[in-house]
């Protein structure tokens, strides 16, 4: 019959990681919750924190510019999403073919998701910069007009999912990279042997097979874009004219630049509900 | 038994020994200076803290002898000085001296996290040595929170060849229909040079460009009104008055003349790049250039000591910035730090600094006095800047400011992209600034 200790002896093992889940993870989660139920500005954080119920999310659900971050978010994770992903998956399979040097080809793709967010996003700022940018330089030297890749209201978003994409596509190459590098070779070889062509092999081996790995990466990449604010913030503010303000970066705002903390916590609760979402979203649609 | 007790004698031997050998047993004792360290946190750039840290700190060892004091200050980017201090002050880590933005006063000073120094400033009696809006910039519900320091006015730079180029004379550009026009002949003379002819800024801080046109026209960011739900008196949002849509409408003619608002800001760097021809820019683009340029810069550069006016009987008005200097609440040495402070703002101490570093003072005897003539044969344009400072105003420090600047930020970006009329913005935004204010 086995002791006591022996019977604790797995959850002692455990007790370090679901420490650091509580410290890290779960109390925050409880603290921003509070917080969102109190009325917590940079102006009341040393007195007495007044319990306000809901009133925080009313005044979120009841500001216009919360609507517009939404929608700006849609745009900014579904384009990021969708090009990191389509590139990534393209990237992946080509290095995956016998490719001379590809070893050093994929180290240099990572290259730009070992760079800070922060240099990324100004290296985007002065690329897009209408006067002294490059892109504007040459367009100019062939003949085209300026364009205003961050000025302009209905093209700003499309510039800040280009610097996205570009940041975070790399860890989808090592991510669906690695996933490739996990297939038994020898399927290849005998769908070879039945006479399957290599796009047939991809459709019918490859993603099947990648498809765990496919989850992950989109959960993973969809979130990321989700709560990412530093590129936003970086190169425009959010402007012009809130075009640019996804959600993270109004809840950033609303915490951080005007002091109001418990609506910035309400922000981030809706978001934790969105990630929420999106992976339940996901699993259910790449179950089957 | 034996060996125990030769061990024990020889290990009480040989530490009577060592602590009889010991420096303090040896030489006479000392008595210990008090120590204390200073700590503060403060704006970047560093070069000008570090004057002013090591002059003040001289004096300030000289008047106490028998404190051993030390300043450890910590040089920050302008946001996170602000994320740092309200991080500290929240977490009531002492800190003993912060450099506040004037529009961080209001909000800082009602979140209880400064000290009031009226009493200490009372006592110290330099008021009247203040220019008032500097003096007043320091205070929040009539008391002091803090030492307005240094200053920088807005004003119109201009390259002198590229006017020449478009045959355009400067003085012209003095009102604003002159403006307008001004920008029409730059832009076509300058075409396909890659020059623009007029700076609009279109980043962040665009209503502080707006706000001159505001004052000079009489108008208010915020008025106090009575019948507040909670506050009995209090902050009204005033810029959507016929002064403000009037200012927001030479905004929009400034659009339709092709002048372009720049979401990017480099300071006067994009000015001192040649890559416009007039820029409205804080005293500050002189250290764009290379400090063995200033003494002639004014064949190159010329200057405007003002934002353009409706016509010319009207007064022009600028923005004033800079920075304030206060005494946290979590402070432990408040009385120290009021000694640092007073010092770090003596003309003795600051007018090098200034002179240093191309800003203007915030006190009459270094702007007027016997300090002037020191600053003005260093500084280019000294004396035109300093003419401004009586037509200088200052943004509300209420805690709500930033909020407020957003929604005005809103409306300014809605005359650049065409998509309401000023008065529509204007009031819309109003709207939201007084649900902010709580009304």
């Amino acid at each position: 019959m086995p002791s006591i200790f022996e019977k604790a002896e797995p959850y002692l093992f455990l007790t370090p990681a679901l420490a650091i889940l509580l410290i890290f993870l779960i109390f925050p989660l409880f603290w921003n919750t509070y917080i969102s139920l109190h009325d917590v500005s940079l102006t009341t954080i040393l007195r007495g924190w007044e319990y306000i119920g809901g009133t925080n999310f009313i005044n979120l659900f009841n500001d216009p510019n919360f609507y517009t971050s939404l929608k700006v978010t849609l745009m900014f994770v579904g384009g990021s999403v969708a090009l990191q992903f389509g590139i990534g998956m393209l990237m992946s399979v080509l290095l995956h073919q016998q490719v001379r040097a590809s070893g050093v080809l994929r180290a240099i793709f990572i290259i730009p998701w070992t760079i800070s967010a922060v240099i990324a996003a100004f290296s985007f700022k002065f690329i897009f910069d209408y006067n002294f940018g490059i892109l504007n330089y040459l367009l100019n030297e062939i003949g085209l007009q300026s364009v205003g890749w961050l000025s302009d209201p209905s093209i700003v978003i499309w510039s800040l999912v280009i610097a996205n994409v570009w940041y975070g596509t790399p860890f989808t190459i090592l991510f669906l990279t690695a996933g490739l590098l996990s297939i038994n070779p020898t399927i290849y070889e005998a769908a070879v042997i039945d006479g399957a062509t290599k796009i047939r092999s991809f459709i019918y081996i490859t993603l099947p097979l990648l498809k765990p790995f496919i989850v992950i990466n989109l959960i993973l990449i969809t979130m990321w874009s989700v709560n990412f604010f530093d590129i936003q913030l970086i190169m425009t503010g959010g402007g012009p004219l809130f075009a640019s303000t996804t959600a993270s970066l109004y809840m950033y705002r609303q915490a951080f630049e005007f002091g109001l903390l418990s609506k910035g916590a309400s922000a981030g609760i809706v978001l934790i509900a969105i990630n929420i979402s999106i992976a339940f979203i996901y699993h259910k649609l790449f179950r089957r | 038994m034996k060996i125990s007790k030769v061990i024990c004698t020889s290990l009480v031997l040989t530490i009577v020994l060592v602590v009889s050998l010991a420096p303090g047993f040896t030489t006479p004792v000392v008595a210990q200076k008090q120590q204390v360290t200073l700590t503060a946190i403060v704006a970047e750039p560093k070069e000008r803290w570090d004057i002013l840290f090591n002059d003040a700190l001289q004096k300030l060892r000289e008047k106490h002898p028998d404190i051993d004091i030390q300043v450890d200050y910590r040089v920050l980017p302008y946001d996170a000085t602000r994320t740092q201090i309200l991080t500290a002050m929240v977490g009531r880590t002492p800190i003993d001296l912060i450099s506040v933005d004037q529009i961080w006063l209001g909000e800082f000073a009602q979140g209880e996290f400064l000290t009031d120094l009226t009493e200490r400033a009372n006592t110290w009696g330099k008021e009247k040595d203040w220019y008032k809006t500097n003096w007043d910039g320091g205070k929040y519900n009539n008391k002091v929170y803090g030492i307005w320091a240094w200053t920088d006015v807005r004003a119109m730079w201009y390259w002198k060849d590229l006017l020449n180029q478009a045959s355009l004379d400067p003085n012209s550009l003095k009102t604003w229909n002159g403006y307008i026009t001004g920008a029409k002949q730059l832009n076509d003379a300058l075409k396909g040079q890659g020059i623009q002819g007029m700076h609009l800024v279109g980043a962040s801080h665009s209503p502080d460009m707006w706000y001159p046109y505001l004052w000079m026209l009489g108008g208010e960011i915020l008025e106090q009104k009575s019948g507040h739900p909670t506050k009995g008196t209090y902050w009204f949002p005033a810029y959507n008055s016929t002064e403000g849509v009037r200012a927001l409408e030479f905004i929009k003619e400034q659009i339709n003349a092709g002048i372009k608002p720049q979401i990017n800001h480099f300071w006067g760097q994009e000015f001192a790049d040649k890559k416009f021809a007039v820029m409205l820019e804080g005293s500050w683009l002189l250290g764009t250039f290379p400090r063995e340029q200033w003494a002639n810069i004014d064949q190159r550069v010329g200057m405007l000591p003002m934002f353009s006016v409706p016509n010319e009987n009207n007064m022009t008005a600028t923005m004033m910035g800079g920075w304030i200097l206060s005494i946290p609440e979590t402070s432990k040495n408040k009385d120290l730090s009021w000694e640092l402070l007073t010092l770090m703002v003596e003309p003795e101490v600051l007018t090098p600094m200034l002179q240093k570093e191309g800003y203007l003072p915030t006190q009459k005897p270094i702007g007027e006095g016997p300090y002037a003539s020191q600053l003005n044969t260093t500084i280019p344009y000294y004396n035109e800047m300093i003419s401004m400072i009586s037509v200088g105003h200052s943004r509300p420090n209420v805690p709500e400011y930033p909020q407020i600047a957003d929604n005005i930020k809103q409306a300014i970006d809605e005359i650049y992209f065409g998509a309401k009329e000023p008065k529509q913005a204007l009031n819309e935004a109003a709207l939201k600034s007084a649900k902010v204010l709580g009304w």
